[in-house]
């Protein structure tokens, strides 16, 4: 499965710089292409792109989000056990664990990247206890 | 539907710069699981009888578990396998950090390497790039160089393995590291990758990992992060040792739970058991002609655990692990930190050798990790030679002027740098003490201690007859990671494999030193189980809370969307141990070859410490083990029907 681009793309290769994992190819102001055998399903091509010019895995259009609406993991380091997991399943490679934490030597996981955040929501899914949970920033402020 | 696996593995031939996919059916997972068992059923036909392990014609792989990245915890472990050229046989050896989900998230459930490439190359793989690439610059380089270098290169986001010096000199005891100085050790692979010029492999992929059934991975994630999150406030360091010594008096012993060894592995890391074991004559002493006599708690209080966990920066978790056992220290010295040392590393290079210098220990710990070299083999090694010294087998003209004496941490200091270096007396002893005392002659053999020429880890057979057992029994054998009495009881595999016996909670000491036929349903259920984890993945320290608390079968379950029972998952862990036993006979090896040094065994019995008197009733413990895989109880070797049962070809 994988997000595809139709015709209506402007060439403007938004989605080609974020693609974390480069599974996006075309020159600017021509149609780009997704290679079905890269993309990981971020959907951070549908996000960006300004045309709605992308389709996901079950066909449906992408509608553009603002980037500063992007959700993003909210850590709740109680629950966590600092598996790891979550720093592996994001392809930006946004987040890091943290040095020891006071008495506690066990690192956490935290945002070192926020910029790079494509939002795509895999550590959150990937969490193997549920201490995840992808919010918008407003609402992570609140 | 996602079922856990990649379905494909990637060939690269080193002679050609060729790279192949293939993919593989379902049924062989179905059969063999991933990781070591997807690799034996790879090699098994690939690699022609009698191939030179250091050859072009030697196999070499880096895999991934089958539950790796699929939302199940402690299961991290990535493996090298091959040929050995240690031991001529099967070989692996696996190792934690965060390399095994980049093999998946490279697009393969293993990268093999076939053929020898001119000049020093490394394989990267990312951002939709697949190439060899010249690793001249990195050659000479140490572990820890090497992959700053390539991070630098490729970004820090990628993922390294790669050899040290000790595999680019085909020392027989390299291993191959991963996160700066962590190491898979054992089977001398390092050496099959130094032999093909391959310095490296640099994965920087982020392919998704399919599973079968997310939520029910969860539900099950969950209930293991519970366990292991209990953590009770424990003694001090320095106590330990007097647990492990009224464990040696007490007549009797309870059933270990594998939660206590949770609680002191969390706290502590593996050099929990540093002190608790040389007192309850787990940990072997002076070459293992000695004892807790020798190296009792005035010694050993030098490497009590709190002496570790005091210069520990911070700890830190394999993938998917809840664990954390490891961890960072700072040092003194030529560098500055080191990964904490672990307990089979201490144990192989003080009391083995009868050192007590904690500060040598960080040193030695680090040269070796950096160089890729086993610790335990270049431990068991170190002290063989000492034994070769202190007999006057050695002289002080071979040994370089090294005054080889027993606690002489100076000497023993010099003689893993000259190891490493492959320098004077080094480089006689730089593939391990079986090939050594064969160039030695002069009655040396007695002294090295191994089991079909890997040096034998740091846990006492004469305490544990289980772990004699294992040594000289397993395809890769002189390996502690297989199985034990002690592992048998901590995995508590009755609670899921309704046809194992239950160990009884209480009981008299003694029951441990007889050979009676359930001691041969313990060690097969071990091995069994052992390749289903190294199938999956699955870290052993993990296992050891139990099969209910660690519920492997079931992740599989929900991972592949099969509905497999536990018998049915143990069946593929027979099939696996078979197979590697096969290979091992198809490369020409006998069994019996592979039974342990005598003296490890009690032949003669140690005369005094906790081990006094005993002697592990190997050809007995050997025979009922091969009988009950259904192998020759004579030779060792599966028999047609076996292989037949189990649709090995």
């Amino acid at each position: 499965m994988s997000y595809t681009i139709i015709e209506v793309c402007n060439g403007c290769g938004a989605c080609k710089r974020l693609c974390p994992a480069n599974a996006i190819s075309g020159t600017q102001k021509s149609l780009h292409v997704i290679d079905g055998s890269l993309c990981i399903e971020c959907g951070a091509c549908g996000r960006v792109c300004p045309k709605q010019a992308v389709k996901d895995s079950l066909g449906r259009i992408c509608t553009a989000v603002k980037k500063s609406e992007w959700e993003k993991p909210v850590f709740d380091h109680k629950k966590c056990n600092s598996c790891v997991i979550c720093i592996d399943a994001c392809p930006t490679g946004c987040l890091a664990m943290s040095g020891a934490m006071g008495k506690d030597k066990h690192g956490k996981p935290y945002m070192k990247d926020d910029k790079a955040c494509i939002g795509c929501g895999f550590c959150a899914a990937e969490c193997p206890v549920d201490a995840i949970t992808m919010a918008k920033p407003a609402a992570k402020a609140a | 539907m996602g079922k856990g696996y990649m379905g494909k593995v990637l060939f690269v031939d080193l002679s050609k710069g060729d790279f192949k996919e293939e993919t593989i059916p379902d049924e062989v997972y179905e059969k063999y699981l991933s990781g070591t068992g997807l690799a034996a059923y790879l090699l098994y036909n690939r690699i022609p009888a009698g191939a030179d392990a250091l050859g072009p014609e030697n196999i070499f792989g880096l895999m991934s578990g089958l539950l790796t990245g699929t939302g199940s915890l402690f299961t991290g472990r990535w493996m090298a396998v091959g040929k050995s050229p240690l031991t001529g046989g099967w070989g692996d050896a696996n190792c934690g950090g965060q390399f095994s989900p980049a093999i998946k998230r490279a697009g393969y459930d293993g990268i093999l390497f076939t053929g020898i490439s001119e000049k020093p190359v490394y394989l990267y793989i990312g951002e939709g790039k697949m190439e060899l690439r010249d690793a001249s610059g990195l050659w000479g380089k140490d572990a820890v160089e090497t992959e700053e270098m390539l991070l630098e290169e490729c970004g820090h986001d990628a993922k390294v393995a790669c050899i040290g010096p000790a595999g680019e000199k085909l020392s027989l005891i390299a291993g191959i590291c991963n996160d700066k100085g962590r190491i898979a050790a054992r089977s001398g692979l390092g050496a099959v990758m130094g032999s093909k010029k391959l310095k490296a492999v640099v994965l920087d992929g982020c392919r998704r990992i399919p599973v079968a059934d997310r939520d029910e991975m969860k539900n099950l994630s969950k209930i293991c992060s519970k366990w292991v999150g209990m953590q009770p406030p424990f003694v001090p360091g320095n106590m330990t040792g007097f647990i492990g010594a009224f464990m040696r008096i007490l007549p009797t012993q309870m059933a270990q739970d594998g939660m206590l060894y949770k609680v002191m592995l969390r706290k502590w890391g593996t050099v929990s058991m540093n002190q608790v074991s040389a007192e309850m004559g787990d940990s072997p002493i002076k070459n293992w002609s000695g004892s807790n006599k020798d190296f009792g708690m005035s010694k050993s209080k030098y490497v009590n655990p709190d002496v570790y966990t005091d210069c520990e920066m911070v700890k830190y978790h394999c993938y998917s692990c809840p664990l954390g056992c490891g961890g960072i220290c700072k040092m003194t010295g030529k560098f500055s930190e080191t990964h904490k040392p672990e307990y089979e590393s201490v144990l192989a290079l003080g009391g083995l050798c009868m050192n007590e210098d904690s500060d040598s220990i960080f040193y030695m710990n680090e040269l070796l990790n950096r160089a890729g070299m086993d610790t335990i083999s270049a431990g068991g090694t170190a002290a063989f030679a000492i034994e070769c010294y202190e007999r006057g087998i050695l002289t002080k003209d071979e040994t370089d002027g090294l005054e080889l004496k027993w606690g002489n941490t100076a000497a023993i200091v010099s003689l893993i740098e000259k190891m490493i270096k492959r320098e004077g007396i080094g480089d006689l002893l730089a593939d391990g003490s079986k090939v050594a005392s064969q160039k030695i002659g002069k009655g040396s053999e007695r002294y090295a201690i191994h089991a079909g020429g890997q040096e034998l880890a740091m846990h006492d057979g004469r305490g544990d007859p289980g772990f004699g057992l294992h040594y000289s029994v397993d395809p890769t054998p002189g390996r502690h990671t297989i199985g034990a009495w002690l592992y048998y009881e901590m995995f508590q595999l009755w609670k899921k494999v309704k046809s194992l016996p239950a160990v009884k909670p209480l009981y008299h000491k003694d029951a441990k030193y007889k050979a009676d036929e359930e001691k041969a349903i313990w060690s097969n259920a071990c091995s069994k189980f052992m390749n289903v984890l190294n199938g999956s993945g699955v870290c052993m320290f993990g296992a050891f809370i139990g099969i209910k608390r660690t519920p492997t079968f079931d992740w599989l379950n929900a991972a592949t969307g099969w509905n497999k029972s536990p018998e049915d998952y143990m069946e593929i862990g027979e099939r696996i141990q078979t197979l590697k036993q096969q290979f091992n006979i198809k490369h020409g090896i006998e069994p019996k070859s592979f039974k342990a040094n005598d003296r490890s065994l009690g032949i003669p019995p140690l005369l005094e410490g906790a081990n006094k008197g005993r002697t592990v009733e190997i050809d007995k413990l050997m025979k009922d083990y091969w009988t009950a895989f259904g192998w020759d109880p004579e030779t060792g070797k599966p028999k047609g029907e076996t292989l037949a049962k189990l649709g090995i070809e």
